[in-house]
């Protein structure tokens, strides 16, 4: 049996998810980066590799997330897609009458803004991150609350406080005040939720037109507390898909699937690649004023693929890159 | 002699006509080379921190120059056309300059302000040619040969060519420049201030990165200056920032007659007229609804991939809306 393999490699998580031929996913898997994206990749692949059913091999395999490039260079890729493509891509799967995404990863967010089953509009946040992922899990951690049960407390609140949410250091200064006055950790994890929604429709979703049916995505959207907030704030019931944590992966994988339709082949280069030796160099190209910093990145002792110059002189002389 | 004329800000606009001014009195005249990470991080680290990008690189052209001539040339730029007026930040740029605490060679900085008449610019050279003990004639009949070096470039920009391919016009790594026969479905009009379109480095590449992946790139250089004006006429009240009125009146001129498979607003972080003006245009063109529209942010980001992430999302975007 064919199957397909999404990586959506983020600044927080990496996540493989495997798809059937008829679109279903097998396997998801979610892992944290923690500042290692090439372990992160080999990690996933591992265990990736004890949960693939016996008959299944990989057809095509597709990346995304700011480190598509170097997971595409690492597996072999079919598919190099940027995450709001892969997202959206994703969401029609799940529901192709989709009008609105809203995704909150760990350090960005972005809405999608579709009609008719195309992309009109997006946005992605810009200078600030307060209200992502990576927010979340430090208050949450400041509270003592498990970030798991961090939703299911913000239901329980009667009545929630105003934080203010314009700044991830404002609203944890906010949040300190409230606690000192004594209000229930359930009201300001509440009023936390409320703030974070605002400022996410006051930026990132900022003039943009959101119609139902409205996906919410990503890591966040398992916080059942953003859920309600965000119903409360727009008014219209918000879906969380049953895979919303691996959305990005599940484009991936998707995308990979169009990209090998019709062929036999795939640039995927198998599971040994998570027991690959993979090294990395980087130096400062002394050919111009530029001075970029020229990253190497060698498997098994070769050379991959080359980046982070300008001009090309480096990059160009690519040997096995996905590209090829 | 030798005066330095910094390759930073309106340069990308007026250098015929200043450096020909100049040489036309016999002056030896030294631009500074194209921006590179040398020249930003010295300009970085003089200018005041709430500067914008521009002018900080700006700085870094002088200082670049500084050692190589007798004379800078910085002049105080009010206003290109009767009724507008310059950013606030050029005005002020020679004050700027002169305070930033390093050793200058003397600034020749006339007062071009074509609010003080419609032969403002050339009498304002004119007097600071006469400081430097040429006549009244000399001045005059250079002012004559300048004028129509800066025809034959606003004649060249009307063909289709941007500032960077003339630049490049004869030099050995020109720009490939582009094929005027692609469509609309190819075509993307691409605006915003002259300094950050056409500076590869502060852009990052975003004009060559269009161009290789296929579209032909329209600026709002190539339309004429009497199309810009009738189209910035249908504002409700005029818009008096000279730089903004070229963003929206080109806008709007491809909003109204289509000709383009999309837009792409660049600005700088923390531009002031842009947060007024960036708004309205995204407002037009979403009542407008027809085109897609990006908004893209420079800042001093080395790192290329939050512009790639959008841009590439951006031109999923277009080729899906052309494929439906």
């Amino acid at each position: 049996m064919r199957a397909y393999l999404g990586l959506d490699v983020g600044s927080v998580s990496t996540n493989l998810v495997l798809l059937n031929e008829n679109g279903e996913v097998v396997t998801g898997l979610y892992l944290r980066t923690q500042g290692n994206p090439i372990r992160a990749v080999q990690e996933g692949l591992a265990q990736m590799e004890k949960q693939i059913p016996a008959g299944m091999s990989i057809a095509g395999a597709g990346t995304t997330g700011s480190g598509r490039q170097l997971a595409a260079t690492m597996v072999g890729a079919d598919a190099v897609k940027n995450e709001i493509t892969a997202h959206a891509v994703a969401a029609l799967n799940e529901l192709p009458k989709v009008q609105t995404v809203l995704e909150i990863g760990g350090q960005d967010s972005k809405i999608i803004i579709l009609r008719q089953g195309v992309v009109v509009d997006f946005a992605m946040n810009t200078v600030c991150a307060a209200g992502t992922g990576s927010f979340l899990d430090r208050q949450a951690a400041r509270l003592g609350v498990p970030i798991e049960e961090f939703g299911s407390l913000a239901e329980r609140a009667q009545n929630p406080v105003r934080i203010a949410g314009r700044c991830a250091v404002f609203a944890e200064s906010d949040m300190i005040h409230k606690q000192q006055l004594g209000y229930p950790v359930e009201d300001i994890v509440a009023g936390l939720c409320e703030a974070l929604v605002r400022n996410y429709l006051n930026n990132v979703a900022k003039g943009k037109d959101i119609q139902a049916p409205i996906l919410f995505q990503g890591g966040v959207a398992a916080n059942v507390g953003m859920r309600r907030a965000f119903e409360k704030a727009l008014g219209f019931p918000v879906i969380v898909p049953r895979y919303h944590a691996v959305m990005g992966a599940l484009g991936a994988a998707l995308l990979a699937k169009r990209a090998v339709a019709g062929r036999h082949s795939t640039r995927f280069r198998g599971f040994d690649v998570s027991r690959w030796r993979f090294d990395v160099s980087s130096r400062s190209c002394g050919g111009c004023g530029n001075q970029c910093e020229v990253v190497e990145i060698l498997g098994e002792g070769k050379l991959l693929a080359r980046w982070g110059d300008r001009c090309g002189r480096w990059s160009s002389f690519v040997l096995e890159a996905a590209g090829k | 002699m030798r005066i330095g004329i910094p390759r930073a800000l309106l340069y990308y606009h007026y250098h015929p006509l200043w450096s020909t001014f100049w040489r036309y009195l016999g002056l030896e005249v030294v631009s500074s080379p194209p921006t590179s990470k040398e020249i930003l991080d010295q300009g970085v680290s003089a200018a005041v921190a709430e500067a914008c990008l521009p002018v900080k690189v700006f700085y870094g052209h002088a200082f670049y120059l500084a050692p190589q001539v007798e004379f800078l040339f910085v002049p105080r730029l009010v206003s290109a056309e009767t009724g507008t007026y310059i950013c606030p930040k050029l005005m002020g740029l020679p004050d700027m300059l002169r305070h930033a605490g390093r050793k200058l060679p003397p600034l020749l900085s006339p007062t071009l302000n074509a609010r003080c008449g419609p032969r403002a610019w050339e009498e304002a050279l004119t007097r600071t040619a006469r400081v430097l003990g040429f006549s009244a004639g000399q001045a005059k009949r250079a002012c004559n040969a300048a004028a129509a070096e800066q025809a034959r470039y606003t004649a060249k920009l009307g063909e289709g060519k941007t500032p960077l391919d003339i630049l490049s016009e004869g030099k050995e790594d020109k720009e490939g420049g582009q094929d005027q026969n692609l469509g609309t479905q190819k075509a993307l009009l691409l605006l915003g201030h002259p300094y950050n379109l056409f500076d590869d480095f502060i852009s990052l590449g975003l004009l060559r990165r269009l161009r290789a992946r296929g579209y032909r790139v329209t600026t709002a250089e190539m339309l004429s200056s009497r199309l810009i004006a009738e189209e910035a006429a249908r504002l409700p009240k005029a818009l008096f920032w000279s730089l903004g009125r070229l963003v929206l009146g080109a806008g709007s001129y491809y909003l109204r007659s289509g000709g383009v498979a999309g837009i792409i607003h660049v600005v700088s972080f923390g531009c002031g007229p842009d947060s007024l003006v960036g708004e309205l245009l995204e407002r037009k063109a979403r009542r407008a609804g027809q085109l897609p529209f990006l908004l893209l942010t420079l800042d001093e980001h080395t790192g290329e991939g939050g512009m790639v992430t959008r841009l590439e999302a951006f031109l999923d975007m277009v080729e899906w809306r052309n494929a439906s």
